[in-house]
């Protein structure tokens, strides 16, 4: 199917194109408590094809982007193209090129896992959660594929990767006089890491047991904010996506390579750096969707941006030379330890309703499921009320920790405070 | 004109059939899901623009799902040769085997579910539309969201883009059991500008939607009916103030209503969560969870909205359920295997994201029924509060029934009129009975939103609609 799209395309009046074609094995199995609910098999086959076509005068170069279904005949394939060729002369975009044959950084050898190999090690993994007679596992469910992706474009780039994918969805249940909770977690990672799993969920059935006690969250007005759990993600996200070439090429992003994010800094000043590969990321792919190499780049600085990157129509209008669309990213740790991070009275948040942080805006919205309130030696479970603010006023003085833990594909601090939290109480 | 059954499904049908005949020698249930969807998306923008053949919801492939010794398994799968099912069917009972294989030895062991009864039922359903996407006029659409780009940057202020989105899909789903045969064919579709603006150090966003169970032709009329009030929400949110955190006398407006019916009563009773004691909703049926002026409704034949279907993904008919009957909760909604499980008929709401997915229970139409009251005398009525307007997100918590939501912006009233001051953006959290009960009065007028999609937990989007009218209820705001 690949050589017929690839072929088709070279006979075509497209002036460029690029075909990505994936192969995806999955394994899916659902579990309510330990009683298998039902397993599934995936195997498909997709096709994404764009297609580019300059205008007459060179100035302009549009786009037209979709799926060939693997069961098209010739006819439908035929078809299906002219009509995004169409499509792409009808876009206006302003002129750039794509991607060429360039060197790239060469993926740490490993041998293929089957997903069979790896849903049993997730199987294993869960069978040995420490759960009790009132924290347990209520439901979970396992997703291991296997992937193919094969990229090639007109200009030459021909490129292979395979990589293992896993996510796993777990929601505990505590229980104690009648009264049920429950806390929802979700992993992403290449394979099974059976140690960090285990861990992880440990401490979510210890949360579990304190939501038992929570009392509802006071009405604090102001307070500082400490995050130790996954909703930290969504924080250095906001960084993230400001440095982003389309976003600067929108005007969604204001920051300028060489003038600090945030003035007059007085807490820690963030590093934040694009790599290759991280250990057993779902993203450690040597080129980006658009073939181009994957490389250690500093995007920000001791709080300086370095290096907007991004895809190659965003990065070509910055007049960017090195760029290309990050997979994995690295948050360096901070000045001081986690422990010296907590002093004073703050509020820990662990579990969220769903935490966010609205990349153009800044504002950070969360509704507390469970937080812990260090107020002078005592600390109290909490649940209810909201948590908001703006990252542009904390980026001045977030402080985070010299310690550093991983998310799948970003490693960041494992420890995060922002000042002066808006704290909405349920009291 | 009817939107036409795809001729793809129609040529592989006989050999699904095949296929069915075959596995139901193994298993002793077997159903077919088979997908051809297809359609556009268009974004037109001053900064950016592209053409894709493709939305959230096209797909062409299959899904098998098969039962044996109380356990139900499923294949997905999208290279099929119709004229050879005998290949596909050994392939699918090899894959499933090696799983078994890989269960076994660690043991597991399966949920004990019933048999799925399958009466012999025939459906064909081509919906009305007055385009198909296919074959839309390209260069004219593009034309016109330009257009209405270029309108937008010249008649706003403080703008950085002016977007204008246009997603047409036309649906076709195949369902095959033995003794079964539905198939239908219906065309959505939404518009939606979005505008995006700075001001002294500060950057808004503000977004208006069309959506419906239409062709293209909705797109005809965005620049006329959202255009004005999206390049006045944003000037709004650029000079909105930050809410003083409290409890507050709120009215909801039509779309955070239909956010609140969807965050509190939509995920609340969907019932794959009672199966695994996931939610509240099961210990309060036939009880009190709303005021006396709160009835609403949920099911695809409520509403000709993006989710407006003849059949679910496993093939149980639309329906239309009265969630809540004048505050008083009475059923949910239900997937035909949850169904079974609980001992209870479904109800028509079990979807996938698509045929490489799971069916879970989820939302179509949820829908708040309308009052009797107006939208000024709500006002009126209120000494210190906010008109909620826009929403941005929100999120479920049927376990304990906390709610979330995130809204545009707030309009500030005092002393029973709207003062100008515009609030942003605002979280209303609360405990969903506490919400629900203090709702005092209900407009006559309502609206169905159906832009954007829906999770469950954080994965799993699919579309959904939601709405209602006007509510007056007590709220936490921060």
């Amino acid at each position: 199917m690949l050589n017929q799209i690839i072929n088709l395309l070279k006979a075509s009046p497209a002036d460029a194109w690029e075909v990505t074609e994936t192969v995806r094995d999955g394994w899916e199995f659902y579990f309510i408590r330990h009683a298998l609910d039902q397993n599934r098999v995936v195997h498909v086959e997709h096709y994404q094809v764009k297609v580019f076509c300059r205008s007459e005068d060179g100035k302009y170069l549009g786009s037209a982007a979709g799926e060939i279904p693997p069961t098209a005949d010739e006819a439908e394939v035929e078809r299906l193209l002219r009509q995004m060729i169409l499509a792409a002369g009808l876009v206006r975009n302003p002129v750039y090129t794509l991607n060429a044959p360039e060197p790239r950084e060469k993926k740490p050898a490993a041998a293929p896992i089957h997903p069979g190999d790896i849903s049993a090690a997730f199987f294993s993994a869960l069978q040995q959660v420490p759960e009790t007679e009132t924290e347990d596992l209520n439901s979970v469910e396992v997703f291991v594929s296997s992937l193919q992706k094969h990229f090639v474009n007109s200009e030459g780039i021909d490129v292979l990767s395979e990589y293992p994918s896993s996510m796993v969805e777990a929601v505990v249940n505590a229980r104690k006089d009648g009264h049920e909770i429950e806390l929802y977690r979700m992993y992403t990672s290449g394979t099974c890491d059976a140690e960090q799993l285990k861990r992880d969920l440990s401490e979510v059935l210890s949360f579990g047991h304190a939501r038992l006690q929570a009392v509802p969250t006071p009405a604090l007005q102001k307070a500082d904010v400490l995050f130790s759990t996954d909703a930290a993600r969504e924080i250095y996200g906001w960084y993230i996506d400001r440095m982003n070439a389309a976003y600067k090429h929108m005007k969604y992003s204001d920051w300028e390579i060489g003038r600090p994010v945030a003035e007059n800094a007085e807490g820690d000043l963030l590093t934040l750096t694009a790599v290759p590969f991280l250990p057993n990321s779902s993203r450690n792919f040597s080129f980006d969707a658009e073939g181009a190499p994957i490389r250690e780049t500093v995007q920000i600085e001791d709080n300086i941006p370095r290096n907007f990157l991004g895809s190659r129509q965003y990065s070509q209008y910055l007049g960017l030379k090195q760029s290309f669309q990050p997979s994995n990213l690295k948050v360096s740790g901070g000045s001081g330890s986690a422990e010296s991070l907590r002093h004073g009275d703050y509020l820990e948040p662990v579990e969220f309703s769903d935490f966010q942080v609205n990349p153009l805006t800044g504002d950070i919205a969360g509704e507390i499921r469970l937080a812990f309130w260090h107020h002078g030696d005592e600390v109290t479970p909490v649940t209810g009320g909201s948590v908001s603010g703006n990252m542009k006023q904390f980026a001045r003085t977030i402080r985070f920790s010299r310690e550093t833990r991983q998310y799948d594909w970003l490693e960041i601090p494992s420890v995060t405070r922002l000042k002066d939290v808006t704290i909405t109480g349920a009291e | 004109m009817k939107a036409p059954f795809s001729p793809y499904l129609a040529e592989i049908a006989p050999g699904l059939k095949k296929l069915v005949s075959l596995l139901r020698r193994r298993y002793d249930y077997v159903s077919v899901l088979s997908t051809d969807s297809k359609g556009f998306s268009v974004s037109i923008g001053q900064r950016s623009k592209s053409v894709r053949n493709e939305t959230m919801t096209t797909e062409r492939g299959t899904v098998v799902r098969v039962y044996l010794g109380g356990l139900y398994s499923e294949a997905s799968f999208n290279v099929f040769d119709p004229a050879h099912p005998e290949e596909t069917c050994r392939r699918l009972i090899n894959r499933l085997e090696r799983q078994m294989k890989v269960l076994e030895a660690a043991g597991i062991k399966p949920y004990e579910t019933g048999l799925l009864p399958d009466e012999p039922e025939t459906i064909f359903q081509e919906m009305e539309t007055e385009r198909l996407p296919e074959e839309e006029d390209m260069s004219a659409l593009i034309d016109r969201l330009s257009a209405l780009s270029d309108r937008g940057m010249a008649e706003g202020e403080n703008l950085l883009d002016c977007t204008a989105r246009a997603q047409s899909t036309h649906v076709c789903k195949l369902f095959l059991t033995e003794h079964r045969d539905l198939r239908q064919s219906y065309v959505y579709s939404e518009g939606a500008v979005a505008l995006v603006g700075a001001l002294e150090g500060r950057t808004e966003m503000a977004y208006e939607g069309v959506s419906g169970r239409k062709g293209p032709e909705i797109f005809d009329r965005m620049e006329e009916d959202v255009l004005p009030g999206v390049l006045q929400s944003l000037q709004e949110l650029l000079h909105a103030e930050s809410v003083e955190p409290g409890e507050y006398d709120v009215i909801t407006s039509p779309d955070v209503t239909g956010l609140i019916a969807h965050e509190a009563f939509g995920h609340g009773v969907e019932m794959d969560m009672f199966v695994k004691h996931r939610a509240l909703g099961a210990e309060y049926l036939g009880k009190r969870v709303g005021s006396d002026l709160v009835t609403m409704h949920e099911g695809a034949l409520c509403a000709d909205s993006v989710t407006g279907y003849a059949f679910d993904d496993e093939g149980t008919p639309a329906g239309d359920v009265t969630e809540i009957d004048r505050g008083i909760l009475k059923t949910g909604i239900c997937d035909a295997l949850s169904a079974l499980r609980l001992g209870i008929a479904p109800t028509g709401n079990g979807k996938r994201e698509n045929f490489e997915h799971k069916v879970y229970t989820r939302m179509t139409n949820t829908l708040f029924d309308s009052g009797s009251d107006t939208l000024d005398s709500m006002i009126a009525s209120i000494r210190h509060g906010y008109l909620l307007k826009g929403m941005h997100s929100g999120m479920e918590d049927p376990k304990h029934w906390g709610i979330q939501c995130i809204v545009e912006k707030g309009y500030e009233i005092r002393d029973g009129r709207l003062t100008g001051k515009v609030v942003a953006p605002v979280v209303l959290t609360g405990y969903v009975p506490d919400l629900l009960g203090s709702i005092s009065m209900v407009s006559t007028d309502r609206c169905v939103f159906g832009n954007g999609g829906c999770g469950k937990g954080h994965k799993e989007w699919v579309k959904v609609a939601d709405g209602g009218p006007y509510l007056k209820a007590k709220a936490r705001l921060g």
